[in-house]
């Protein structure tokens, strides 16, 4: 009777083992043991980046380690503009499965396929604003197995269309929030005529006409502004019919990266336009978030 | 048959107060019975020392960090010493921090270095999250621009001297006898800290646009206490033999030499030391502190420590057949929830006789 007592209790305590030490054979954990435990909260309204991303609740902290939502929108807001080039089907479920991770009881990371494609698509228009593909989105760290994020409609083939696309400068809506999402990501912001457009290797050089507003200063000096240069990064073949117009005038946004000013975007000065005279309405109370306060 | 106890299990049944405030979920309700019960709950602990008992009386929020801290370094040292016939188990008083025990073997000197840094981790890591008060983040690093490397101190640093300097004031108030066992608790329980704050981290965060690393913020970090596991038994496998040295022959022993040395040379300050042989561990013991190995899973095909030959001492073992069943082939199912298989498998299990 004892023996067989302690023999049932030896069962059970067997039986645990295995499930205490498969606990320890997820490869992919909490980043760290000591810190808080993650939180479910809710997707708020303005974290524009994961709005319509298919859940509505997210970790806090984040799987890129921000760990308030002031650090998560701030940081997450420079993403936005990316959302608008279109460049991958699976660009905001790449972003936002770390900005914004789905609740579960243990992290879901992307799978490392959807974030190669994602970067292979959108690190050459990255590129053409000067931005590399950053340390944080390192492909090589997601898992490759079944149980990470992927698009949910994985068949999808890009169709190579007849046209080549678009200088990413160039291909932006006539919309508000687009122009001024581009607007906060750019460092200067000038209204001006184009004099010349010349090819540069592999660039295309745009020299500006004398006579110039600036709409956002920005790091930009008064001397500098004078003989501002910009360049079409990687645009020597692809079409921009604003640069071939050289008789409006333009809004044209730019930053600097080394010692070259690249083209960030531009729009026609259209007055006639009521979206455009909306956004420049707009413009004059809008304030670009703050990539500095939050660790001040 | 020796039954595995949880950590759940640990603290409530042998800290019961403790693990009832740690239960209580709203932070008031925390507060208001910590402060009305802290002379209760210090005098219930036991195995403290005097000193202690005093330091848990004026800061009862700290107590349930070093229960925390204790527990910590009390469970890393299960996790380094699993496969071996000691695996931190032991015969004898259990104090805050574990077992005493008795003899001062290089087993001894792991439990004290091990106990010392998890109370100094788990201090710091609560100033870090503000889960105590009188600390907090390292204050000499905050806003600080590093001109020559570019990037500037920001968010949370750990103030790991302040988790030190409490664990020494703590823990060292538990070494009240003037003997040589209380040089060598001292010295092993120092370098379980210096161990700790030798392996603190720098961690970056990059927030420039895009998150370019143009903008970075970067602050000093706890490493992950396994990694202090790991530095501590790689001590402990080369740990020295030392004894105690008195000036004369009746005053209190005043510093440990090496044993093996012709002169008196000391051991290094990270160095961890002991002063007698350990046993052998096979058999339990209440004079020596040994647990036994009657019970012990083992591995019937390891040559190693974990194998049954070894493990068992010679006494042979017992086999026991089950079925194991887990989860498989999971996967994420969008949007958002995991769907996996069960398998299941017929497998044995050894145990010491």
């Amino acid at each position: 009777m004892k023996s067989l007592a302690s023999l049932s209790l030896w069962r059970i305590i067997i039986l645990i083992l295995p499930l205490v030490s498969l606990g320890q054979t997820f490869e992919y954990g909490w980043p760290d043991n000591y810190d808080k435990p993650p939180q479910c909260v809710d997707i708020p309204v303005d974290l524009r980046l994961c709005q319509g991303v298919g859940y509505h609740q997210m970790l806090l902290p984040n799987l890129l380690e921000h760990e308030s939502m002031a650090e998560v929108k701030q940081q997450a807001g420079s993403w936005v503009p990316l959302l608008h080039k279109n460049c991958d089907p699976g660009t905001q479920l790449l972003l936002c499965s770390l900005f914004a991770p789905v609740c579960m009881e243990r992290p879901i990371y992307p799978c490392r396929r959807l974030c190669e494609n994602v970067r292979d698509g959108c690190s050459p228009i990255m590129a053409a604003f000067g931005f590399p593909w950053p340390h944080i989105l390192t492909c090589d760290k997601f898992p490759q197995d079944d149980m990470c994020i992927n698009t949910p409609n994985d068949t999808s083939t890009s169709e190579p269309n007849g046209h080549p696309p678009v200088c990413p400068p160039c291909d932006n809506e006539m919309k508000m929030d687009v122009i001024l999402d581009h607007m906060c990501a750019s460092e200067f912001a000038i209204k001006t005529k184009i004099q010349e457009v010349k090819r540069e290797n592999m660039d295309r050089k745009v020299t500006l006409q004398k006579k110039k507003r600036t709409i956002k200063m920005g790091t930009l000096k008064k001397k500098d502004l004078k003989k501002l240069t910009l360049y079409l990064k990687n645009g020597a073949d692809c079409p921009c019919t604003q640069l071939d117009n050289t008789r409006n005038t333009y809004l044209i946004m730019g930053r600097k990266v080394d010692k070259q000013y690249l083209l960030t975007g531009i729009h026609k000065w259209d007055k006639s336009n009521r979206e455009f005279k909306k956004t420049m309405k707009k413009l004059k109370s809008h304030k670009c978030p703050a990539y500095e306060n939050v660790f001040k | 048959m020796r039954s595995i106890s949880s950590c759940g299990a640990l603290l409530s049944v042998y800290y019961p107060q403790i693990f009832l405030i740690l239960t209580s979920g709203s932070y008031l309700a925390l507060s208001s019975v910590v402060a009305l019960g802290a002379n209760i709950i210090c005098n219930k602990i036991p195995g403290l020392a005097p000193r202690q008992r005093a330091i848990c009386q004026s800061r009862p929020d700290a107590i349930i960090i070093i229960g925390e801290g204790a527990q910590l370094g009390i469970n890393e040292c299960q996790y380094q010493f699993r496969y071996g016939r000691w695996n931190c188990s032991a015969l004898g008083e259990r104090t805050v921090f574990g077992q005493e025990l008795r003899v001062g073997s290089k087993e001894a000197a792991f439990t004290y270095a091990i106990t010392a840094a998890g109370v100094a981790h788990a201090v710091t890591a609560a100033c870090s999250q503000g889960n105590l008060s009188h600390c907090g983040c390292d204050r000499e690093k905050q806003g600080y621009h590093d001109q020559e490397e570019g990037w500037k101190w920001g968010g949370c640093s750990a103030d790991v001297k302040y988790g030190v300097e409490f664990s020494r004031r703590f823990v060292d108030a538990r070494e009240i006898k003037k003997n040589a066992r209380r040089l060598m608790n001292l010295h092993n329980n120092e370098a379980g800290r210096k161990v700790l704050e030798e392996r603190m981290k720098l961690e970056c965060k990059c927030h420039g646009v895009s998150g370019s690393c143009t903008t970075k913020t970067c602050w000093t970090t706890l490493p992950k206490f396994r990694e202090i596991g790991y530095v501590l038994k790689e001590r402990y496998t080369t740990a020295l033999e030392v004894e105690a040295v008195r000036a004369t022959r009746f005053r209190q022993p005043s510093f440990l030499r090496l044993k093996q040395s012709r002169g008196y040379i000391k051991p290094t300050d990270t160095d961890l030391v002991f002063l007698e042989r350990s046993p052998n561990y096979c058999e339990e013991d209440t004079v020596t502190g040994s647990a036994g190995t009657r019970g012990r899973l083992c591995n019937h095909t390891s040559p190693l420590t974990d194998g049954c030959n070894l493990m068992c001492c010679g006494r042979g073992h017992n086999t026991h057949q089950y079925t194991r069943v887990w989860q498989c082939n999971c996967k994420f199912q969008w949007c958002c929830f995991v769907k996996c298989n069960t398998c299941s498998e017929k497998t044995e299990v050894f145990t010491c006789k």
